[in-house]
């Protein structure tokens, strides 16, 4: 029975695996293909590859700019986000006061707007303090709509972190800020580290912001990608390149954080 | 009708009085734009050489801002550029949007006074542009010799397209730069093998003739496909262009609906009869799709945008090679009016005086004649009607004399070009595409799409002596 | 931060501490949120086009909101979208929650690491590139969706070129990118367990539904709301894998409420119309969202 169980527990990591990479995989291979091949009835599984996609998508010098402008707004929103967002959620989860569950519910609204409709006075106001087509205006958008994920899940993950642990450092002369720094902070991780990872995904793929708020100085990855649609003609390999070469950096990221989200360190601190 | 200046620009300049030129809806549509008094040194100037680096001169380092689409004509003239840039020290800024998100990014910048010196308008905006006042209409610009191509010649593009393009209510706003026409893409291979050794002349002939003796669903293989993706491919692309040839319209004289009138009904219910011998999906085909279709041989014939010549002569793109042929596009019982469509560049009224003025010298300078063969061979489609007379431009491009063809004669209206046409394209485009799927008839569908867009125009204020009735 | 300063003889907290803590964080949101959402308020209560800007933007009362509640598209789509998340929320919770206990097991240790960074990918795919994906997938001809399916012996199918068909394409899109976020949120909960609570009850029973029901069901109830609560707000402002995948076609199959808003709010510019209906979802996502919290939302004590 445990061997069967065994079985099928790798039978199942495997098929996840596969379903979660296949779309994943589908593109990769597509890059690689060229128009004929990409456009065969039925499709081709093993083709000749070539990398005119590539040498296309990185002629255009946009596709590097436009990483590195993903990147920087990225780590800058998804940082800021978590700096300010987690001693919020450390309030939210060890303090009692007054309307404590109006304000969370108003951290966790904020993602409920509706961009279309925000995008115009953004634009506005950026427009009249001279913030269109700069990093700052994007990384101050994204920021509020990382902060509910980061005090939602951090609320929740240092909620579960257990109270004595807090009662000894007290004992020990610790501040309110000591408990959240040297407590809560590393034995929060895996939580910070997801939330990180929502965030840094959401500002890496939005697209409507970064189209109405960016000209040229400024355009991310996904605007670059969808540039290349022009409702008229779908150079499918080129914008498969593209969309590889933009899941690249968020797939290193995950790995970067990836061993955080395991619980061995909670573990480890517990003991 | 504003102010006029081009007579004395364009002059008599006998040599580029193409026939063509003669045709009477032509003189028509130009009349409009025939009345200004030349001011005595542009009539000299003519003739010449225009040069531009002294004409630019007072414009050194002027940074222009515009937005570009990615597609041929805008990379030809990306290639273009450093040539310009040089010549005149004028710096052209291009952002390369998609088309969908174009229109929003220029409402945008034109309603907070941004940094948009130069406005890419396509024929369905003019209006709207116009109206709001956004664009400069040219004769503001032309009647300043300083700043003026003597060659402008304005009578050198073909009517249709500056009339369709450029103009509206009679005053002539952007000159035409990137220029289409709907055209009959067919495997001539496939009309051989099945008994035709000619395109259909005919919408009668190619659904009764033609489509039945090329389909065969068994083998995949269909006579016809008609790019029908919900959107502007759908209400411009499909819809429009299947109600005009049959004599149909969208609107009256009074701007009702004309949709349920005998003629619409007959166009409407000969492209569902038609859908027999598509594809089954074409309601979720853009141009793309369509275009492999016939590239990889599974389609006969398609009606599609000329600027796809490209993609259908590239071996890379297209198994066609020498089966391709061209012809223009089929005529219907009202004759011949094939789809229409393309951008015109204008000059941004937000922009400062100096901008305007260089971003006119870069407008004539996209559109002149002496650029036109260099555009149209670095993959660009000009507007001006000389150069494709060059006989070295006409054997290499197939799709020149079918083109050229199609632009003698057409509806500027074939979509209405008015500021509402956004909103009405979208409830065209929601029924349309409903009536291919047989969710509503052509009849109820009609009605749908009249008492919304009727809707719209009322609000418009089109029903109440309010406004104008031009599109 | 004033309370950084270490304060050695200090036990408990201050009136005021829990105000330093959560201060930066009011305060940014306040500064870069309040602006724009007053803007849309006061926008749905005017005339407000962009492309008929000459007219001005006069104040018209709640003639937005009378014209939004009584126009049918804007049910219709909202019916829609309900109906979408109906059929994709079921799998996404169902399978995330599998893939989060299959990942939680002991055992395999590479295998799963692979696979739990395998589901970042989907997620981390732009939007607007995994509708062009879908295209791709979903087409007739050249699509592979078909091929697959073809393995069982079911015919080729024009997914997109009917209504049903395209429904489903957008929801197998949208469950393949979503399915990975739940996951990862039912695993970051399953973490959360005492490892000692864990353990001894795995030592009491063999039965792994008891272990789910009794031990780790607590800790997945918050992620369970928080995963209900994001995915309705997102699902009601999904915009770019529908609008490059189908457009809201074939027919009005896919318009969703969002392609809605986006069509009127940025095809029209009709902000004062669109203002008002994304004030409404804004409503019924906040009505949402507190049904979640109380029937699913308790404190892990």
């Amino acid at each position: 029975m445990p061997r069967v169980g065994r079985l099928l527990h790798g039978a199942g990591l495997l098929a996840v695996f596969a379903v979660t990479i296949f779309p994943f995989y589908w593109m990769v291979s597509s890059s690689f293909k060229t128009q004929t091949d990409l456009l065969a009835s039925p499709p081709v599984w093993l083709f000749t590859p070539t990398l005119a996609n590539y040498a296309e998508v990185f002629a255009d010098q946009k596709v590097v700019g436009a990483i590195v402008n993903s990147l920087i707004v990225a780590v800058f929103s998804t940082g800021l986000a978590v700096v300010l967002g987690t001693p919020a959620a450390f309030a939210l989860a060890r303090y009692e006061f007054r309307g404590k569950s109006d304000l969370w519910f108003w951290f966790i609204s904020n993602r409920f707007i509706s961009p279309i409709v925000l995008a115009l006075p953004i634009y506005l106001v950026a427009q009249n303090i001279g913030l269109l087509d700069t990093h700052l205006v994007l990384i101050l958008v994204y920021i509020t709509f990382i902060l509910p994920i980061v005090v939602w899940i951090c609320t929740d993950q240092f909620r579960s972190i257990p109270r004595d642990l807090e009662e000894a450092a007290r004992l020990e002369g610790a501040s309110q800020f000591d408990i959240f720094w040297r407590i809560y902070l590393p034995l929060g991780v895996p939580g910070i580290a997801v939330s990180a990872i929502f965030g840094f995904i959401f500002s890496w793929n939005e697209l409507l912001y970064a189209l109405v708020l960016t000209r040229r100085a400024v355009q991310t990855a996904p605007v670059v990608a969808t540039s290349f649609m022009s409702g008229y003609e779908l150079p499918w390999g080129k914008i498969m390149a593209t969309g590889t070469v933009i899941v690249l950096p968020v797939t290193i990221f995950a790995l970067l954080v990836s061993r955080h989200m395991v619980r061995g360190l909670t573990m480890g601190a517990t003991k | 009708m504003g102010a006029e200046q081009e007579a004395g620009v364009i002059g008599t300049k006998g040599e580029f009085m193409r026939p063509l030129l003669r045709n009477v809806s032509a003189a028509i549509a130009l009349l409009g734009s025939a009345l200004w008094a030349a001011p005595p040194a542009e009539a000299q100037a003519q003739g010449q050489a225009w040069d531009i680096a002294k004409a630019a001169a007072p414009f050194k380092g002027t940074q222009l801002n515009v937005i570009f689409l990615d597609r041929p004509g805008y990379r030809a003239i990306i290639k273009l550029l450093p040539e310009f840039e040089k010549q005149t020290g004028i710096k052209v800024n291009y952002e390369i949007v998609p088309y969908e998100n174009t229109r929003e990014k220029e409402v945008l910048n034109f309603n907070s006074q941004g940094d948009l010196s130069i406005a890419l308008v396509d024929l369905v905006w003019i209006g709207e542009f116009a109206e709001n006042g956004w664009i400069v209409p040219i004769n503001k610009l032309s009647g300043d010799p300083a700043i003026t191509d003597p060659n402008l010649n304005l009578k050198g593009f073909f009517p249709l397209l500056l009339d369709a393009f450029g103009s509206w209510g009679g005053t002539t706003y952007g000159l035409p730069f990137d220029n289409y026409s709907g055209l009959l893409f067919y495997n001539k291979c496939m009309l051989k093998d099945a008994g035709f050794d000619k395109p259909p002349a005919t919408w009668d002939e190619l659904a009764r003739t033609y489509a039945p003796k090329l389909t065969d669903p068994a083998k995949k293989q269909y006579g016809y496909a008609l790019q029908s993706l919900r959107g502007e491919t759908q209400s411009a692309d499909s819809f429009m262009r299947m109600l005009w040839p049959a004599g149909g319209s969208l609107l009256d004289k009074s701007f009702r609906s004309n949709l349920g009138g005998k003629d619409s009904q007959a166009g409407l219910q000969f492209r569902q009869n038609l859908m027999k011998y598509m594809p089954p999906g074409v309601v979720s085909w853009d141009h793309a799709e369509a275009v492999n279709a016939l590239a990889q041989k599974q389609v006969a014939m398609i009606t599609e945008w000329s600027a796809f010549y490209s993609t259908l002569t590239d071996p890379k793109t297209s198994k066609l090679g020498d089966c391709l042929g061209v012809a223009p596009e089929p005529a219907g019982t009202a004759g011949r009016l094939p789809a229409l469509g393309g951008f015109s560049l204008a000059v941004a009224s937000q922009a400062p005086e100096k901008e305007q003025k260089a971003a006119w010298i870069f407008i004539q300078w996209a559109t002149s004649e002496a650029i036109a063969k260099p555009y149209v061979q670095a993959g660009g489609v000009s507007g001006r009607m000389a150069v494709y007379d060059d006989p070295a431009v006409k054997t290499a491009y197939q799709f020149v004399d079918p083109m050229v063809a199609s632009w003698q004669k057409g509806v500027p209206e074939f979509r209405p070009r008015f500021p509402a046409w956004p909103a009405v394209s979208e409830i065209v485009a929601e029924f349309g595409s409903k009536m291919m799927l047989g969710e509503v008839t052509t009849e109820q569908g009609a009605k749908e799409i009249g008492t919304r867009m009727e809707a719209i125009l009322q609000k418009e204020g089109y029903y109440d002596g309010k406004k104008k009735l031009i599109q | 931060m004033s309370t950084a300063r270490p304060r050695p003889f200090y036990t408990g907290y201050g009136r005021l501490t829990p105000l330093w803590f959560l201060a930066p964080a009011v305060l940014v949101l306040l500064v870069i949120g309040i602006y724009p959402t007053l803007f849309a308020v006061v926008t749905s209560l005017r005339r407000y086009n962009l492309t008929r800007s000459r007219d001005g933007f006069p104040f018209v009362g709640f003639a937005n909101y009378q014209q939004v509640l009584g126009d049918p598209t804007f049910w219709e789509t909202l019916g829609r979208t309900a109906k979408f998340f109906l059929c994709v929320m079921p799998f996404e919770v169902a399978l995330g929650l599998g893939v989060a206990l299959l990942l939680h097991q002991p055992g395999f240790r590479g295998l799963r690491a692979l696979a739990r960074v395998s589901l970042v990918v989907p997620l981390a795919t732009t939007y607007a590139v995994v509708g062009l994906l879908g295209r791709l997938i979903f087409n007739r001809d050249f699509g592979i969706a078909n091929s697959l399916i073809g393995l069982f012996g079911v015919p080729s199918f024009d997914w997109l070129g009917n209504s049903a068909g395209a429904f489903a394409a957008i929801c197998v899109m949208d469950v393949w990118q979503w399915t990975p976020f739940c996951a990862l949120i039912f695993l970051s909960g399953l973490s959360m367990v005492p490892v000692e609570i864990e353990e001894a009850a795995r030592l009491e029973t063999a039965s792994k539904t008891a272990l789910l029901r009794h031990v780790q069901l607590p800790y997945l109830l918050p992620g369970l709301t928080a995963m209900l609560i994001l995915r309705s707000a997102d699902v009601l402002k999904l915009f770019d894998v529908v609008f490059t995948m189908t457009r809201g076609g074939p027919g009005a199959a896919t318009e969703l409420i969002s392609v809605y808003i986006q069509r009127v709010g940025f095809r029209v510019f009709d902000l004062g119309t669109a203002s008002a209906q994304a004030l409404l979802l804004l409503v019924i996502t906040i009505i949402l969202a507190r049904v979640y919290i109380r029937f699913f939302y308790r404190e892990i004590e």
